[in-house]
């Protein structure tokens, strides 16, 4: 499978071409082109149970879609996300990655997706009570609103929860006040994620609440 | 003020396994000129083969060279070497399959604090190394990495001015107690950061431009008078950043520095920062019937000689484009 991540980091597109009987999982909604000979069929997101947990608990989608190529040549097909930014891929090979509520793209045969109990801390910092685990052996491809940035934590490092992407399995996440109590509240920073450990965090150099926060005072 | 041009100096030195045809047109190519000329300038070799340009320019082509074998050095204008040879691999890799190698931005010898800007020029990122004891005034709910023993503290800046601008009322301060630390920054807006470093002079900046600062620049809010203010389709308030020490302010789009020197006209929306020094006015562009039929409206004029820092989008452009769309009566959540 031959795959490219055009569109720089503002817009990023995945192209994928597809070769005879290969096949790829994607995020619902996520095709925008494809040669009309691949055949598209809604998945349940893992187990029905899995699933149902993934929607309500995860804030992953129940469904995903498989693209396959049944024919005997190679197809096209192009996948995007909601969000304006980046598109990072992943190597998987018998490792694996958690990924924020909503990061998810696509990913090969081999890779599976998993929910996980994050904790009373996660929910706590809005990040939902379980989180995703992509393991397995194969690509994963994941985005976020903004730039993609890697930092390698070996200690603790302080993220703004808004603004995690993804990190290794082996890290622990804790929910903790930026500052003071009267810091944290008034200072906009609230509450933050520290992470624990050693390993990769993948952060996003943009988010949501710091673009409602520019653009919502200067709507009437 | 730093706003030091730079030149990029051909030092005739290749790579190795790569030969001077090969470096000549891929010259010509980022040029856009004829292979004659270049091949002229390797026998003049060092000269210098880019004039007049920002650092971020002067290390954009830089790297674009290095790539094709050819090294070349930054000097300022006036011949101090800022970098030379391979540029700094500043690109962050690991098994990720794109690098942004050439959209960084790293600062060599400046005096000031050590930081660099990732992401440019879509989404800026900005990565301040605090030494010891050193405190970095921020915008609110602007911090998005930094090391655990880095406390923060909340600060109302600027009196009641920052709390009729509509920008958020309070700067957080982060200090790096007990040893050096690592801040990174996420503005809000969607574009691009710049950075002067201060040297007892002032800028002014428009009231949501503002990022971070050395604690020893001082912040103030200041009033633009009604008329400005209210013509201005901005706030009423500009932020004034004097002293001496870093400044980071970021736009909506990306950004453009222009010397002015006598008259110059950007759109209100446009302007994000200018240095004492200029006077402006709010005007019309041409007549009555421009004023209303044009789109243009008002504008302001400079007068004088300084910079003006302009970015390429426009938030009321921006605003226009989304109002219909927006649902009528819902509340905008911000999570």
């Amino acid at each position: 499978m031959k795959a490219d991540i055009k569109g720089g980091a503002a817009f990023g597109y995945l192209d994928l071409a597809l070769e005879p009987g290969e096949s790829v999982t994607t995020e619902s909604d996520a095709m925008s082109s494809m040669a009309a000979e691949l055949d598209m069929e809604p998945k349940v997101n893992g187990s029905l149970v899995s699933a149902f947990f993934r929607k309500f608990l995860g804030g992953e989608t129940f469904f995903v879609s498989r693209f396959s190529n049944n024919t005997q040549e190679t197809k096209r097909l192009t996948l995007v996300q909601p969000t304006p930014g980046e598109i990072r891929c992943v190597d998987l090979n018998q490792g694996s990655i958690c990924l924020q509520p909503g990061a998810f793209l696509a990913a090969t045969d081999g890779v599976t997706l998993g929910l996980k109990w994050a904790g009373l801390a996660s929910f706590i910092g809005r990040e939902g009570l379980f989180k995703l685990e992509v393991s397995g052996t194969g690509k994963l491809w994941y985005g976020a609103y903004g730039a993609l940035l890697e930092r390698e934590v070996d200690g603790e490092l302080i993220v703004d929860t808004s603004h995690l992407v993804a990190y290794d399995p082996s890290m622990k996440l804790k929910v903790q006040l930026a500052g003071g109590i009267f810091s944290s509240f008034f200072g906009g920073e609230g509450l933050v994620t520290r992470v624990e450990g050693k390993g990769k965090v993948v952060i996003q150099s943009r988010s949501i609440s710091g673009l409602t926060g520019w653009v919502n005072p200067k709507l009437y | 003020m730093s706003f030091t041009q730079y030149r990029v100096v051909l030092t005739g030195v290749l790579n190795p396994g790569v030969t001077q045809e090969q470096a000549i047109e891929a010259i010509a190519q980022l040029f856009n000129t004829q292979p004659e000329r270049v091949s002229q300038a390797f026998t003049q070799a060092p000269i210098a083969i880019k004039k007049d340009v920002d650092l971020p320019t002067a290390q954009r082509i830089q790297n674009a060279l290095s790539q094709s074998g050819v090294m070349v050095d930054i000097q300022t204008m006036e011949g101090e070497a800022v970098s030379s040879g391979q540029p700094q691999d500043v690109s962050i890799k690991g098994d990720q399959q794109t690098s942004k190698g050439s959209d960084e931005l790293q600062r060599y010898d400046m005096p000031g604090l050590q930081f660099s800007i990732e992401g440019r020029p879509d989404y800026a990122f900005l990565t301040v190394q605090l030494p010891k004891n050193e405190t970095l005034k921020v915008e609110a709910s602007a911090m998005a990495t930094m090391d655990t023993h880095i406390v923060m503290k909340t600060k109302i800046k600027g009196g009641l001015g920052r709390l009729l601008t509509s920008e958020s009322l309070f700067i957080n301060e982060f200090t790096a107690e007990n040893g050096p630390g690592e801040i990174g920054i996420a503005p809000g807006t969607p574009g691009d950061l710049a950075h002067v470093h201060l040297n007892n002079e002032t800028i002014y900046l428009q009231n949501s431009a503002f990022v971070a600062s050395s604690s020893s620049v001082i912040t103030e809010t200041k009033w633009q008078g009604l008329a400005k203010g209210f013509f201005s389709g901005e706030s009423l308030f500009l932020i004034r950043c004097s002293g001496n020490g870093d400044l980071w302010f970021n736009t909506y789009g990306g950004i453009i520095m222009l010397d002015v020197d006598g008259d110059y006209v950007v759109d209100t929306g446009n302007i994000v920062a200018f240095t004492e020094g200029l006077d402006y006015d709010i005007t019309k562009v041409g007549g009555y019937k421009s004023l209303f039929f044009s789109g243009e409206g008002f504008v302001c004029r400079f007068k004088g000689k300084g910079k003006v820092w302009i970015q390429t989008r426009n938030v009321g452009a921006f605003l226009h484009w989304v109002e219909p769309f927006r649902p009528v009566e819902s509340s905008s959540s911000d999570d």
